[in-house]
């Protein structure tokens, strides 16, 4: 076998790789001795493996190690001609503190354990396979590379139904075996190999499998992999994350993991997600994961903006709020990481109590330079309409409240008196939300290395525009890269990592779901004659209704970047014991503009209004730095890995915003310095330390029990001097028990089983920055009073604030059946968080709404997660997998002693959710009144029952069940991968409308099912009479807070569906591209639902629902 | 893991041996003891200083704040700019109670194009506790009141502040405190008394009888009195000033005498709003469109306009623009207020401007509010928002002296009101006959004003004959419960001592 590989194009690179992977040539050396065997290779910078499998090809010997010893990727050059195997091994491992084992068609590599000279060589079993070509009884052992017996093993002869599994020590006999008859040789959790029968007795070594359960997993501080972890992770890995055309990687999570529970709250790009892992821990207060990228914490709060912070024009909500982690590249990510039990996030001691989220970015991979592009496109659109009243039922309710209310047609009511035209009839929904967004996004990478030294640099570029009318976009360009470097002697490490993104999000200032679901079907028309909006003046030249499009015309551009870096330095001391630094640093600022223009004013208001430009910049910029220790070694009879670490980080924040005004027209808003007036509004100067020391201990005794304990000591300025630091711990075990010999000879179908449990603590310090410092904030005003400032107390303060703690206990079952081929994993948790940090509510005569302060209330949250992986089908040309998971989460109250003292008497009771919202008891329409009733608290009923005392009914609104089903087959060439997402549970539904029925104030159009409303007395109906000058609108508001406000919001979305077709190399490469797959996704295509609203998800009708996204797309290496 | 966490002396003392032990074995051991001494400095360090922070700079700690004239001064101004800088239309601060209570009463009109479920509930007396209106004025009112309160206590904390400066603070912040507490009270009857800042305290009171909270209001205001300047002062608190924008004495005073009166105190209400107008070097009564002119001779406590290019919230939320009423101009005068005017009362005429709707037939005429005239954009400031004014000291003193049964002296006290509006002297027949004569000139003299209005409907007993008229004229129906407020849902829920107001 020649392997020649240097500099030439690309292709034909390639066209050599490939002529190495296919070409088979055997060279019949016979050596006298084993390892005599002569060798030609001639290899730049191929994995290790390919070198073995040319040795396999030229000598017969088929090499076997384990997993943890040899790494078989690493990349190795080598050039030799006619060179006796044992010498290359000998320049292969000879420094990696290896040796190996002859067998008679075997090499076992394995740890050398004595003197490096030691080669223990077994003479071959002599070939009497030309001597007796008779049938003849064959006995055989089968081991791992290590030479430990395989028990259970299967061994069947090829071609025929004959065969025998081994015994306890590994070994079988099979009789009648013809001689040169090939025999297959398997068992799970190692590959299986087929050996030619070549005398009476047989040794054959199986290498481990690299399967699902050995992959490679990330934790706090290091990795592990399912088989041996002690804790409760989950992994979602780039190629799910890439199916999905999502613009937050965290909503491509959702359904995927059991105890995650991520809702997107608009369909708007870049706005706000909401992440919980396994249930609410805490009653009010931050319930955000940690979140850690390659490492380095990251921020859970989005930064300061406009949109949140002030209100814009007429008191109008904004719709900005956006995640963080929308600001990272999707693309950039090769897995996420879901650390849920303390076993694995206690080590982050006090900020992982709501769990941790650990996101590693692309690593650069060494080999040939691989340059890789992906590009999609694709359209979104509002998956749903909601189904509102038509024009004559619009109207038909308008004038029946007036009748109702005995009122005539005023003269302000604009849709019945003849200033609206009473026969246009428009679908406001098709009008103002009803557009296409466009989507596009394209990735591109360039990788390659050599064995010291290996590199990544990518870049993305992604747009999406909106549903509504008008230029507005999101779009975001990003650049990543990675390079890491060790030293020739292996020692020193070093490890760069970096991604930058700009993001420029251009949106308008308000969400336009609003009135595209509730203006008047009559309304007017947008736009007058020459361009401009309509107000449909009356005679005074006041506007009759509010124009929605006056929101595309103030401006909201947002833009941020975002700047996440770390490094780490690592250098072996002596083999096991390394030290380490990490390091990072992180950097998102932001600048907003919203500018209102005078054409955003309603005509009458002008007189009385400016163009005012509001201008924020943010900062946040966080440092950490990490050193560890760690040492791995065998200790006794196991192996023990124990690091000891500390934590340097601090972040600091501040923005300030400025307020600028008198401009002498609207086209000067975007510059500051037209303005004539300008005003600082606010500014924030925040600054954030937290320092800690960390240990962990993990000793894994034979591969079947481990034992891991952590710890952690935490100080935080967010707290008081006498309570900043805090000590978090965990204890963890686990119990590989499919590998006792009792087991492993007696149930043949059980392949791997594992029982874990761990208990531990971890803490919260999420509150806001100096809650327990007394401080005065400056009163805003545009001048001076007196020539004086003003100053105002900024909130309650409380010097004795001090940490929460979660107690996460957890109890895992995970088994594997039929050779792994179906995983089940079982977890059972029970978290208790106490001491409550919280915004304790206070009623107003304290002068504020609540203060930040520690209650002993204890809240846990428990729960079933259950998942199985399954192969259904595997053959050549047809792969079929399963994965299923369910969560059935539980929460509850656990304890609060004197309850009945705080002011949470009301609103929570022990032993009960603290999910439950109280809401007053619906009873129906008053046949008399046509009034909504209610029961009171006496059971009496009421038309207007008190707020709480009569809120005698408690909903619960967090999801009974969640989960996830996904389906991947994979025939041929074509993939397809759909995943269904399913969430039980109950929200506030538009059944009685969306506001008063029979209102109007520009808008007023209702759901359907108010035509079901009460028209007379004695009829029967749930819904009231229609009212048009909201004298109950009382009623209305009880209702909607009824439990009939309340209705089912469970669903069942194909969240996402995924088909791909890899072209034939042969036909790819004819366009001078490898590797080339077309594909096309989509995302949030079905949902199943009894919701009323707009979007189960959202739970909301008034906010743009998540898109249903379509794209069509390719990916290709040049 | 149980960490080196305070730096003590005695512990650098031990690094430093630590330190020479380890330059020795460095040279046997090299590059092992390197590391592990690196290891080491690092987790020694690992000590409180690394989460220690200093207060922002965007803030101010309360050492600080009362460490000095300017920033403790800066308390109560914060409290005059919020006053001062309410918008009307949003409900809550003090200074929007013209508004909430002049629809709740029989001032205003609420424009039926408006669907402000909270102006709607004040409109037709509809308040629930669910409603958020409920809340407003509870919640601002009470926390103006816990500023207050931690100025007083920073205040007596306070040791290098001047004591000039300390005492008018003090004056300052009990004379709000007083009118804070007098309109919670007057809204929503019963009142918890917080006098403290601590929630522990504040959040778990119950609600004291009314004779108590005017007790507090009472001493509170008689503190002042010793404590308030006699002059005018400006921002030094030191130096006098033409600007009448800080309470003194005199404002005290007032709110006295009308406490007094509230309280039917009538001898001490006399004698209070006497002082006042005996002052005359100070204060005089104006002509009818001079009295709301900044630094007019009328006005004993004024707000400075702080908001940009305009002059009073007041005349940009009542005047009517030329395209009329709308969510932002949403209320205009009730006929009940219109015709209570007698003829020739010339405040009929240069107190109410009027708009007139020509888009509908027959056109319509909309009167609103025209005390306060300056309602454009960038005109000059030359209204400032009138919280005290000598108009009132008169008729508290007829009053005061119409139930002390001084009825010439009070028809006399009134002539002062009615001269300048061209009307004539009222010839008291009976005492009742003069009381009502004055609670009429009250209405036409103090209409949208303070809450002047709603609570002198209560205080005369008068609400419910009134409001069961007018209130199903504005959609709603009347019960005596309505004349106060709910207690809001929050302090229900989160103070189990709280009782709630009738009704509700």
């Amino acid at each position: 076998m020649f392997i020649y590989l240097q500099r030439c194009p690309i292709l034909l690179r390639f066209l050599v790789v490939l002529f190495f992977l296919h070409t088979v040539f055997i060279a019949s050396v016979k050596a006298t001795q084993a390892g005599e065997e002569k060798v030609t290779i001639v290899a730049k910078n191929v994995p290790l493996r390919d070198v073995f499998k040319s040795i396999t090809k030229q000598t017969g010997y088929h090499l076997f190690y384990s997993p943890e010893v040899v790494n078989v990727l690493e990349r190795v050059s080598l050039e030799v001609k006619q060179q006796p195997v044992d010498d290359v091994l000998q320049s292969l491992l000879g420094n990696k503190n290896l040796t190996w084992v002859y067998n008679e068609d075997a090499i076992a590599i394995r740890v050398k354990e004595k003197s490096p000279d030691e080669k223990k060589r077994i003479d071959r079993i002599e070939d009497d396979s030309i001597t007796n070509p008779l049938p003849q009884t064959v006995t055989g052992k089968v081991t791992d590379a290590n030479g430990n017996a395989i028990p259970g093993a299967t061994v069947m002869v090829k071609g025929t139904r004959e065969g025998a599994t081994a015994d306890a020590e590994g070994k079988f006999t099979l009789h009648n075996v013809k001689n040169r008859s090939v025999l297959v040789i398997s068992s799970i959790g190692y590959e299986a190999r087929e050996l030619t029968v070549k005398g009476k007795s047989i040794l054959a070594q199986l290498n481990m499998d690299v399967q699902a359960l050995d992959e490679t997993v990330v934790i706090a501080y290091g990795t592990t992999s399912q088989r041996l972890s002690t804790g409760n992770i989950a992994t979602v890995k780039a190629e799910e994350i890439e199916r999905q055309p999502v613009n937050n990687p965290l909503l491509a999570l959702q359904g995927r993991v059991p105890g995650l529970f991520i809702q997107q709250s608009t369909g708007l790009p870049g706005t706000a997600v909401r992440v919980q892992v396994q249930g609410q821990n805490s009653i009010l207060n931050g319930n955000d994961p940690l979140y850690v990228i390659d490492g380095v914490p990251y921020s859970s709060q989005s930064l300061p903006n406009l949109g949140a912070i002030l209100a814009p024009p007429n008191g109008q909500s904004a719709i900005v709020g956006n995640n963080p982690l929308g600001f990272i590249n999707p693309a950039d990510i090769e897995s996420i990481t879901v650390l849920k039990d303390a076993d694995a996030t206690s080590i982050y001691g006090s900020r992982a109590a709501n769990g941790a989220i650990l996101i590693t970015t692309k690593k650069g991979k060494a080999g040939d330079t691989r340059v890789s592009i992906n590009m999609q496109k694709g359209w979104g659109k509002v998956p749903r309409k909601l189904d509102l009243l038509n024009r004559d039922q619009y109207l038909e309710m308008r004038h029946e409240a007036l009748r109702n209310d005995s009122k005539t047609i005023s003269p302000t009511d604009y849709d019945l008196n003849g200033t609206w035209d009473t026969l246009r009839s428009t679908d406001w929904q098709k009008e103002l939300i009803g557009k296409a967004a466009a989507y596009f996004d394209v990735q591109a990478s360039v990788s390659g290395g050599n064995d010291n030294t290996q590199y990544l640099i990518g870049s993305g570029f992604h747009r999406e525009t909106t549903v509504f009318p008008g230029d507005f976009s999101d779009q975001k360009g990003s650049v990543h890269f990675n390079i890491n470097n060790k030293s020739k002697n292996q020692k020193f490490k070093v490890q760069l990592s970096g991604s930058y993104l700009i993001d420029n999000n251009h949106l308008p200032n308000q969400d336009l779901t609003s009135y595209a679901v509730q203006l008047a079907p009559v309304a007017p028309k947008l736009y007058l004659p020459d361009g401009t909006l309509n107000w449909q003046t009356d005679g005074n030249g006041k506007a009759t209704w509010e124009n929605p499009l006056r929101y595309t015309l103030t401006k909201y551009h947002n833009k941020t970047t975002n700047l996440t870096s770390n490094g780490m330095l690592s250098y072996t001391i002596i083999p096991g014991l390394d030290i380490s630094t990490s390091m990072g640093y992180t950097n998102m600022q932001s600048s907003d503009k919203q500018l209102t223009g005078m054409n955003y004013y309603r005509p009458e208001d002008r007189p009385f209004n400016i163009p005012i430009g509001v201008y924020g910049s943010y900062n946040i910029n966080s440092w950490i730095v990490e050193p560890q220790i760690n040492l791995k070694r065998q200790f006794g009879p196991g192996r023990i890995d124990a690091l000891l670490g500390s934590t340097i980080q601090q972040t600091n924040s501040n923005s300030q915003q400025l307020i600028g005004g008198g401009f002498a027209n609207d086209l000067l808003l975007e510059d500051i310095k037209s303005a004539s007036i300008l005003i600082v509004s606010s500014t924030l100067d925040q600054i954030y330390k937290y320092n800690a020391l960390f240990g962990r201990l993990n000793y894994n005794l034979f591969d079947k029990y481990i034992v891991n304990l952590a710890a952690r000591r935490d100080g935080s300025s967010r707290f008081g001097p006498e309570n900043r630091f805090h000590n978090f711990y965990s204890v963890a075990g686990a119990w590989i028990f499919s590998k006792e010999n009792f087991l492993k000879n007696n149930v043949s179908f059980l392949s791997f089983g594992k029982v874990r449990a761990s208990y531990g603590t971890t803490g919260s310090d999420q509150i806001q920055d100096y809650r327990y410092i007394n401080l005065y904030n400056k009163v805003n005003s545009d001048l001076a009073y007196l020539g004086g400032t003003g100053l105002e107390p900024a909130s309650l303060y409380n010097p004795y604030l001090q940490w929460e703690e979660t107690r996460k206990l957890q109890l895992g079952l995970d088994i594997g059946l039929l050779g792994d081929r179906i995983l089940l994993n079982t977890n059972y948790i029970r978290n208790r968080s106490s001491n409550q940090l919280l915004d304790y509510p206070l009623p107003g005569t304290t002068g504020f709404n609540g203060i930040a302060r520690n209650l002993p209330a204890t809240v846990e949250n428990s729960a079933w997660e259950f998942t199985v992986n399954t192969v259904n089908t595997k053959s050549r040309n047809l792969t079929w997998s399963m994965n299923f998971n369910i969560t059935l989460p539980k929460n509850k109250l656990h304890a609060f002693p004197n309850i009945e003292q705080t002011s949470y008497a009301s609103s929570y009771i022990v032993g009960e959710p603290i999910t439950f919202i109280n809401r007053f008891h619906f009873l129906g329409v008053d046949k008399t009144t046509g009034l909504y009733i209610f029961e009171n608290r006496k059971g009496d009923q009421t038309s207007s029952p008190s707020k709480p005392d009569d809120q005698i009914v408690r909903i619960n609104t967090s999801p009974k069940f969640y989960g996830g089903l996904q389906n991947s087959f994979t025939y041929k060439r074509f993939n397809l991968t759909f995943l269904l997402q399913f969430v039980k549970q109950r929200a506030q539904d538009i059944d009685f409308g969306i506001s008063l029925p029979g209102a109007f104030f520009s808008l007023g159009n209702q759901p359907i099912t108010v035509v079901k409303r009460w028209k007379q007395v004695n009829d029967n109906s749930n819904i009231q009479r229609y009212n048009s000058d909201y004298s109950r609108n009382t009623p209305y508001f009880n209702a909607v807070d009824s439990d009939m406000g309340y209705g089912d919001a469970s669903f069942i979305r194909l969240k996402n569906l995924s088909l791909s077709y890899q072209l034939a190399e042969t036909l790819s490469r004819q366009i001078r591209l490898n590797n080339l797959r077309i594909y096309a996704q989509a995302q949030n295509i079905l949902t199943f639902t009894n919701y009323k609203g707009l979007d189960p998800e959202t739970r909301s009708s008034l906010t743009l629902p998540s898109l249903r996204v379509f794209t069509v797309g390719f990916q290709a290496n040049l | 893991m149980n960490a080196n966490i305070n730096c003590s002396d005695e512990r650098l003392d031990h690094l430093i041996t630590l330190l020479k032990h380890f330059a020795i074995t460095l040279r046997q051991y090299g590059i092992i003891t390197l590391a592990t001494f690196m290891i080491t400095v690092i987790f020694l360090c690992s000590c409180s200083k690394f989460v220690e922070v200093e207060a922002p700079k965007t803030s101010i700690n309360q050492e600080n704040v009362f460490s000095n004239d300017a920033t403790a001064t800066a308390i109560l101004t914060g409290i005059y700019i919020k006053m001062s800088g309410r918008n009307l239309s949003s409900i809550g601060g003090i200074s929007t109670i013209p508004f909430v209570t002049g629809l709740s009463g029989d001032e205003l009109i609420l424009y039926n194009n408006v669907n402000n479920p909270i102006y709607i509930a004040y409109y037709q007396n509809s308040l629930t506790t669910s409603n958020v209106g409920a809340q407003d004025y509870w919640n601002e009112l009470y926390k103006t009141i816990y500023t207050c309160n931690s100025a007083i206590e920073g205040l007596d904390k306070a040791t290098s502040i001047s004591p000039i400066v300390k005492k008018q603070l003090l004056g300052e912040s009990k004379f709000i405190r007083a009118l804070n507490f007098f309109y919670l009270l007057n809204l929503y009857g019963d009142l918890p008394i917080t006098r403290t800042t601590d929630y522990s305290i504040n959040g778990t009171l119950n609600r004291s009888p009314k004779s108590q909270v005017y007790e507090l209001i009472i001493q509170d205001l008689l503190d002042a009195l010793n404590l308030l300047t006699d002059n005018y002062v400006d921002n030094s608190l030191v130096n006098p000033t033409s600007e009448r924008v800080r309470p003194n004495v005199w404002a005290a005073k007032a709110l006295l005498a009308r406490v007094y009166l509230y309280n039917k105190n009538y001898v001490e209400a006399e004698n209070m709003a006497s002082q006042v107008i005996n002052n005359t070097a100070l204060y005089h009564l104006n002509a009818l469109n001079e009295i709301f002119l900044k630094n007019s001779a009328e006005a004993i406590w004024q707000l400075q306009p702080v908001n940009n290019d305009f002059n009073t919230e007041d005349a940009r939320f009542f005047i009517i623009p030329q395209t009329g009423l709308s969510d932002q101009w949403p209320v205009y005068l009730s006929q009940q207020l219109l015709s209570s005017f007698e003829t020739g009362d010339r405040r009929k005429t240069q107190w109410l401007g009027f708009f007139v709707d020509t888009t509908i037939t027959p056109h319509k005429t909309y009167y609103y509010p025209f005390k306060y005239k300056v309602s454009e954009r960038y005109e000059p400031v030359t209204e400032y928002a009138t919280v005290l004014r000598l108009g009132e000291q008169y008729l508290i003193r007829a009053e005061a002296r119409a139930q002390l049964g001084k009825l010439t002296e009070a028809a006399d006290d009134l002539y002062s009101i009615r001269e300048r509006a061209g009307l004539g002297k009222v010839i008291p027949s009976s005492q009742l006959a003069m009381l009502e004569a004055i609670l009429h000139e009250r209405q036409v003299e103090l209409f949208t004003e303070w809450g002047h209005r709603w609570l002198d409907l209560k205080r005369f007993k008068k609400v419910d004959e009134v409001m069961t008229i007018v209130t199903p004229l504005k959609g709603g129906v009347w019960s005596t419960n309505w004349q106060l407020y709910p207690i809001p849902e929050a302090d229900m829920r989160f103070n189990p001592n709280i009782i709630q107001n009738p009704g509700y």
